[in-house]
């Protein structure tokens, strides 16, 4: 087998691993999404956002203010760090929800 | 007779005596009319006088009040333009604000500038190292969000080099798309997801000490940067959860000095991929331990132009392996950090700075590691300024085995101590001193002071 044919072969078990997953995920998640739409005004969602701000959002850096930016910037600002921080989408959610609520 | 006459002139006397008050009550009897008209008309007088006076003040009163009316008239008039001139602005700036820089949440597309900057100084007991100041650092962030679906991020960064030579470089510029709940798919050039300093802490407003530990800035043994896909993200395990990175891109290059090149590149020189990872566990919200891997291929060193003037007495490429482990510990004020490193390059047949016409290059052994404490005494009683103070100190070492001049150059103990001062959560001015002692014999050993002001917007 030659170096190139190793070669494809590793790119195709990654994509085919990550599709599998993917795939698998998506049906996890249909679930959950669906109540998160359901849970929007929800002051639990504020509370737990609160509590999973001071878990999450000071593990690497100081936390800001929920002052300091406005709610469209917190959208793209918390977006970012769900990459970064690799943060369950539910968890985004809920720290958006109390940094809107409290700015 | 003379009784008569006695009494009768007595009685004149006496009637003489008696004239005045019968003149008296004479008179009174004959003003008593006229005193009570003079009265009645005096008291008459008196409340007229009053009653004009009342009359006066009044109508002072309503002049002032009428004219007080004019004035609140004319206050209000202002008000009232004022509340409109207001309005009309309101509904410009509202226009503008729907049009320009935040979208708005309720849009679909919203972007953020970010990033950070910093300016220093760096004085040094080297003799051939100047006191100078330092430019620093400006890296721009730039962040695109489309709905819950996708964000395009790309960071910059302008410095001043010491020849006044102004560098850009592109961090990272990725587009990650979010799958699920548990997943996100990076694309583009990123940062290294090896370990945690790279990717997490070597922002100059999140690094506590001016400077990266030894063996993980720019001379490092890891690459800063890959160019190529991530599957990221976090699963929830029990009650606690996993963050996970799958990374594969394009893989370090190695350098003239048979080291591997830090900087990701947009082509592979050779079609054999890098692949690695991170696994992190949080056993409780405050403790982080991670797990790193990262395996490439490395082909020998070209210089472009040269073209290819060897011939090869040895393998052209080897492997580069890298892993490491890390852990934090962050509570409140308390930050302490852990981080190693180990990475070999096994030996291969390379151009170097030493033979243009390439020689077998031995395996190549790295091994970095820092700890690193800070405690910022918001909680210590005391004055605001005790409060916002943070003292940090780090302890460090990096080895390098195979390489004598990279070795010569970089293979040092670090020791930093450091005192911060917070002006605010994301603006911070350190002041440090730095250690650095070779661990190869004969080199001199080198004392820093640091100072550097870091803004994180
Ligand atoms: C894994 C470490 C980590 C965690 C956890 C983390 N951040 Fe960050 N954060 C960073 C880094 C690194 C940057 C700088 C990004 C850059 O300059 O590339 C940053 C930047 C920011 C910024 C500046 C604007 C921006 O988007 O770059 C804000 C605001 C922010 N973080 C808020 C948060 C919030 C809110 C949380 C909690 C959800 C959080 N961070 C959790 C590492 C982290």
């Amino acid at each position: 087998m030659t170096k190139r044919k190793i070669q494809m072969l590793w790119l195709g078990g990654f994509a085919t691993i990550t599709t599998l997953f993917l795939t698998s995920m998506v049906s996890v998640s249909a679930a959950p999404a669906k109540k998160a739409a359901a849970k929007k005004t929800d002051t639990m969602q504020i509370v737990r956002g609160a509590k999973a701000w001071k878990n999450n959002c000071s593990r690497c850096h100081n936390l800001r203010s929920p002052k300091e930016l406005t709610d469209a910037e917190w959208d793209t600002s918390v977006a970012h760090m769900r990459v970064r921080a690799n943060l369950a989408k539910a968890d985004a959610e809920d720290i958006v929800a109390f940094l809107k609520a409290s700015n | 007779m003379k009784n008569l006459l006695l009494g009768s002139s007595m009685m004149f006397i006496a009637t003489l005596g008696a004239t005045p008050s019968m003149a008296q009550i004479g008179e009174g009897l004959v003003s008593e009319g006229q005193i009570s008209e003079n009265l009645a008309s005096q008291q008459l007088l008196a409340r007229i006088i009053s009653l004009e006076e009342e009359l006066a003040s009044l109508r002072t009163a309503v002049q002032q009040s009428t004219q007080n009316a004019a004035i609140a008239r004319e206050k209000a008039d202002i008000a009232v333009a004022t509340v409109t001139k207001v309005e009309t602005k309101i509904v410009k700036v509202e226009k503008k604000a729907k049009s320009a820089t935040y979208s708005g949440s309720e849009s679909d597309a919203k972007w953020h500038l970010a990033g950070y900057a910093d300016v220093g100084f760096v004085g040094s007991n080297n003799a051939s190292g100047n006191d100078s100041f330092v430019t620093g650092k400006f890296n721009p962030g730039f962040h695109f969000q489309y709905k819950d679906l996708l964000m395009f991020e790309s960071e910059l960064e302008f410095v001043t080099n010491s020849d006044g030579e102004t560098t850009t470089e592109l961090e990272y510029s990725q587009i990650n798309l979010f799958l699920n709940d548990y997943a996100t798919l990076v694309v583009g050039k990123f940062l290294s997801p090896i370990g945690q300093f790279q990717e997490r802490l070597h922002p100059s407003w999140i690094n506590k000490i001016q400077g990266a530990p030894a063996g993980f800035g720019h001379d490092g043994l890891q690459p800063t940067s890959d160019t190529g896909i991530q599957l990221r993200g976090s699963l929830p395990v029990g009650e606690t959860r996993l963050a996970y990175t799958l990374m594969m891109g394009n893989g370090p290059r190695l350098t003239s000095e048979s080291a591997v090149d830090t900087e990701g590149t947009g082509r592979d020189d050779n079609s054999n991929k890098s692949f690695g990872g991170r696994l992190g566990y949080f056993p409780t919200p405050n403790i982080e331990i991670g797990g790193s891997f990262l395996t490439a291929k490395v082909n020998s060193y070209m210089d472009p132009a040269a073209g290819l003037p060897f011939v090869p007495t040895g393998p052209t490429d080897s492997r580069y392996k890298l892993w490491g482990v890390d852990g934090a510990y962050t509570k409140g004020a308390i930050a302490a950090r852990f981080e190693y490193l180990n990475s070999t390059r096994a030996s291969l047949f390379t151009v170097t700075d030493d033979e243009p016409l390439g020689e077998i290059v031995p395996t190549l052994d790295m091994e970095a590691w820092y700890g690193q404490i800070s405690y910022r005494l918001s909680n210590v009683g005391g004055s605001d300024f005790i409060k916002r103070l943070e003292p940090v100190i780090r302890y460090g070492q990096f080895r390098i085995n195979g390489q004598d001049e990279l070795a010569e150059e970089n293979a040092q103990n670090r020791f930093n101590i450091g005192l911060n001062y917070w002006l605010s959560p994301t603006i911070v001015t350190k002041a440090g001193l730095e250690w650095r002692n070779s661990i190869v014999a004969g080199v001199d050993s080198e004392t820093r002071y640091q100072f550097q002001v870091s803004y994180g917007f």
